[in-house]
């Protein structure tokens, strides 16, 4: 197992004096892999709620057309 | 194994498959990616010439080669979409073209933060960076122009062609800084031993990573083409039932 590089927490999120470059880099991949992972799960429930209005309005329109 | 494939391309298949495996690439996809993380960021030795800053390359180099991985598989779908017209693979395709272009932007925003120290500047236009820069381009144009149409088979044929031709584009993206003199550095060798160039403490976690952005790329695709499957089968009795279902358990 391979020791932790820095000193302190404080070390650590100065990254050698690179942590603007560093931090920056991380943040904006970790804000569009998650804007990745979430779209198509909120995508999923929009297209079933699609879905499910549009067999309400059509058994709807079959019982009209039955009475 | 081919009829394995050849069922993969009935939408019904390929979204009752992967229901039962998306558990598992989920699973094995965060596990890579924390790990590779975690090990790159705190735990991976400090490069004697460029400092902490070279932590980046734990998520640039993969990125960068995901979004060229992915354009190779959006162009054999577009292949298989025009030679069999199977829908599923145009809907992967299209799938593609959103995880793609989300990892040039991440690849290209890591590589001026890279950059910045170690060139002193943001961007430059050395091929390398140019002609991924047209990568990026490309992949907006496809999404562009399948948008662009109101018929759904007009706009898969026209995004199909455009990304074969775009496939030009790749062998320059990878060979770059081979063949012209970039800024960029061409590919590293990879040593074995404690004493090379670039030893294995630094490079393992690299594969960490790297696997899990593969990973990755798989599972947003998957899930972005089971949106798709859902609605352009909306009329077929399954997607019926399975609308119901999740009705009942909501």
């Amino acid at each position: 197992m391979p020791d932790f590089q820095f000193a302190s927490l404080g070390d650590f999120f100065a990254m050698g004096g690179y942590a603007f470059y560093v931090w920056a880099a991380y943040l904006f991949f970790f804000a569009v892999m998650i804007w990745n992972l979430l779209q198509p799960r909120l995508e999923r429930r929009k297209v079933l709620k699609l879905l499910q209005a549009r067999q309400a309005r059509e058994s709807n329109a079959a019982a009209r057309a039955g009475e | 194994m081919w009829q394995w494939l050849y069922k993969l391309g009935s939408p019904r298949h390929f979204y009752e498959m992967t229901s039962t495996f998306l558990p598992w690439l989920t699973f094995v996809t965060y596990f890579l990616l924390i790990v590779g993380l975690v090990w790159g960021l705190g735990f991976a030795p400090r490069d004697y010439q460029m400092g902490d800053n070279y932590r980046i390359i734990y998520i640039h180099v993969p990125l960068a080669l995901g979004a060229l991985w992915v354009y190779v598989m959006m162009a054999v779908m577009a292949a298989m979409h025009m030679i069999w017209n199977i829908k599923v693979a145009d809907m992967v395709a299209k799938s593609c073209a959103v995880v793609g272009v989300s990892y040039c932007a991440v690849a290209l925003f890591t590589g001026a933060m890279w950059g910045k120290r170690i060139w002193g500047v943001y961007w430059i236009w050395d091929a390398k960076l140019t002609s991924f820069l047209i990568l990026f381009f490309i992949y907006i144009g496809v999404m562009a122009l399948r948008s662009a149409f109101d018929s759904e088979t007009s706009a898969s044929k026209a995004a199909s062609v455009l990304t074969l031709v775009g496939i030009v584009n790749l062998p320059i993206v990878y060979y770059a800084s081979v063949w012209w003199n970039t800024l960029h550095q061409p590919p590293s060798r990879l040593s074995l031993s404690a004493e090379g160039a670039n030893p294995p403490e630094i490079w393992i976690p690299v594969f960490f990573t790297g696997f899990g952005l593969i990973g990755l790329v798989f599972l947003l695709v998957i899930l972005r083409t089971r949106n798709e499957i859902l609605w352009r089968e909306r009329r077929a009795q399954w997607v019926q039932d399975l609308v119901k279902q999740e009705l009942s358990r909501a």
